[in-house]
């Protein structure tokens, strides 16, 4: 891909001035740019405006009044809550149990989906919890573990249980929820592309494999799965990233509880920004998932999407 | 040996469809359930029993348009989804084109730093987005929502557009340069024309992420001026009542409906748009 023989003005090569030739040369230099540019200005409006504003006020107390200079005491009050830290460890117990199940369960139906003669017809009918607003995936939830009570209802009739449950209560309880209204919405996400990239996978090799007596599983686990690798890295990081700032599910279900045991980071800097009004405390607590954030992309996900290329 | 070769295989058909029926039963249960409860009167709804043979009513339905101004709702959602996609397509096409049609300085840099936009949780630039909105008197309004869903899927839209741009093969456009066409007019006669899918799967998919959002749309559209679908569901209280759940999984099903469509539309190149071209499915 040269670029010197490219001519940004199609009428650039019959134009027998010096000056209007050079102009030319240097537009052709900075076309590129200039077609990029748009996008970038208007994506550093959402990202690199608010990361510096979010710093400065970091550095402040803003409540209702004028900001008032307080150096690092937004940090060192981050630093000691307990509130914080255990936003962190929620984000990080649900997001990877979720994670994880999501992806197992994903990969074992892909394995038996994508040689299947129905496998269209499997892939409509998996995607279908995705396609719902996350906000009614929420209220389906919400209604059927708390307020109607119908899953405890369903055990009693089974005779799993003689009582109520008190999911509300319950920190693990509330956690298994916000877990399952994740993997029931989320897992079609990975399933599509795992099923994608098994079938895009070079079928001679499978036929010779299976010639040679290996069985499906065997297939699967020795060239099926290492063949999937940079296609499993970049779909999880893509679920990883949505699942980290899960919002949605906690703001319509638990509302960070009971005793904040569900409440995430993202839910926790809505509730002191919007709801205590602490804005400073919450930028705070932005700047570190800002950087939490700049350090996991550029140490995994620009690896991923690299191998991903390639 | 021949037969026990087939019962192992039938067996293995046994257990394949077990798992893939009883996934699909799980998928489609908790739909079927909350489909019961958009047609059914809200006394029957939270009850001491649950109640798993409703009276069928059409209760909802007549709420959702006549209690609130749903029409409005509807169409500040269509405006702002649509509006956002157009924003992205006139910010991405000339971007991807540039990322992967040109070789300059900083070209992988630029591209990784619009990909990772996409990893900015909302939560981190919620507060200084409000404020920059409040500022420009932006708040309440479906301008705003737009502006924010833009914003949230440029990433996504460039990288779709761009994996279909680099398909292309070369020599297309150098029989197009040798005829003398500009750089611009092959973008336009030639490229955009021959990734028409990656630009329909590349809106399809914004169109989804734009329904979704939930948290920007909480924080700007503070009154029901600029609700959308999916905050609207969040605020269908009657007050002392509690949340109104009918309203909420007619609503629910009203959106999920054209989504459903549009995405079995364009089944084949999903994979390749939900992971911004990295699979090519």
């Amino acid at each position: 891909m040269s670029t010197t023989n490219l001519s940004a003005t199609g009428a650039a090569q019959s134009a027998p001035v010096r000056t209007y030739r050079r102009r030319s040369k240097r537009l052709k230099k900075w076309f590129p740019y200039l077609l990029v540019a748009p996008a970038v200005i208007y994506l550093m409006m959402i990202t690199l405006y608010p990361g510096i504003y979010a710093i400065v006020q970091s550095f402040y107390a803003v409540k209702f009044g004028p900001w008032q200079p307080i150096g690092f005491g937004n940090y060192e009050r981050l630093w000691g809550d307990y509130q914080f830290w255990g936003a962190l460890w929620n984000t990080f117990v649900m997001g990877s149990i979720a994670l994880t199940l999501q992806c197992v369960i994903a990969l074992a139906l892909a394995f038996y989906a994508y040689r299947d003669p129905w496998v269209k017809g499997w892939r409509i009918i998996f995607l279908v919890p995705m396609l719902f607003m996350p906000s009614a995936v929420a209220f389906i939830y919400k209604l059927f573990f708390l307020d109607a009570r119908v899953f405890a209802d369903l055990l009693i009739r089974i005779g799993l249980i003689d009582g109520n449950i008190a999911f509300q209560s319950s920190i693990w309880m509330s956690r298994s929820i916000l877990i399952l209204a994740d993997v029931w919405q989320w897992t079609p996400f990975l399933f599509i592309i795992f099923v994608a990239a098994l079938q895009g996978q070079d079928e001679e090799v499978e036929e010779a494999a299976r010639l040679d007596g290996a069985s499906w599983w065997s297939i699967f686990w020795n060239i099926s799965l290492p063949m999937m690798k940079p296609v499993i890295a970049v779909a999880l990081i893509l679920r990883g990233i949505d699942i980290t700032t899960m919002f949605t599910n906690v703001f319509i279900i638990t509302k960070g509880g009971p005793a904040f045991g569900t409440e995430t980071i993202s839910y926790f800097i809505y509730r002191t920004g919007f709801k205590f009004f602490d804005f400073g405390y919450a930028s705070s607590a932005s700047v570190i998932m800002l950087i939490l954030t700049i350090i996991i992309a550029q140490l995994v996900v620009k690896r991923a999407f690299v191998s991903a290329k390639e | 040996m021949a037969s026990q070769r087939r019962k192992s295989r039938s067996e293995s058909l046994t257990l394949r469809y077990a798992i893939l029926g009883g996934w699909a039963l799980f998928c489609l249960m908790p739909v079927l359930w909350f489909l019961s409860i958009g047609f059914r009167p809200r006394t029957e709804i939270i009850t001491a029993q649950p109640i798993y043979w409703p009276t069928f009513s059409l209760d909802a339905f007549w709420m959702i348009f006549e209690d609130w101004p749903m029409w409005k709702y509807l169409r500040n959602s269509v405006l702002a989804i649509i509006g956002s996609v157009l924003i992205d397509l006139v910010l991405a096409i000339p971007a991807a084109y540039s990322l992967s049609r040109y070789t300059y300085r900083g070209r992988d840099d630029i591209g990784f730093y619009i990909l990772s936009t996409r990893m900015m949780a909302p939560a981190i630039v919620a507060i200084p987005i409000f404020f920059l909105f409040r500022n420009a008197g932006l708040l309440d309004s479906v301008w705003a929502l737009m502006l924010i869903y833009a914003a949230i899927n440029l990433s996504f839209v460039t990288w779709i557009i761009r994996s279909y741009m680099m398909d292309i093969p070369k020599e297309l456009e150098d029989a197009a340069k040798t005829d003398g066409a500009g750089d611009l007019r092959i973008l336009w006669e030639i490229i955009i024309p021959a990734i028409l899918p990656g630009i329909i799967t590349a809106s399809v998919i914004a169109m989804i992420f734009a329904i979704n959002e939930f948290l920007f749309t909480l924080l700007i559209a503070s009154t029901p001026n600029a609700y959308t679908m999916s905050v609207a569901l969040a605020n269908f209280t009657g007050g002392s009542d509690g949340l109104i759940y009918n309203a909420i999984a007619l609503v629910a099903f009203l959106a999920f409906v054209p989504v459903f469509i549009v995405v079995v539309a364009i089944q084949k190149h999903l994979s390749r748009g939900l992971t911004m071209g990295a699979v090519k499915g």
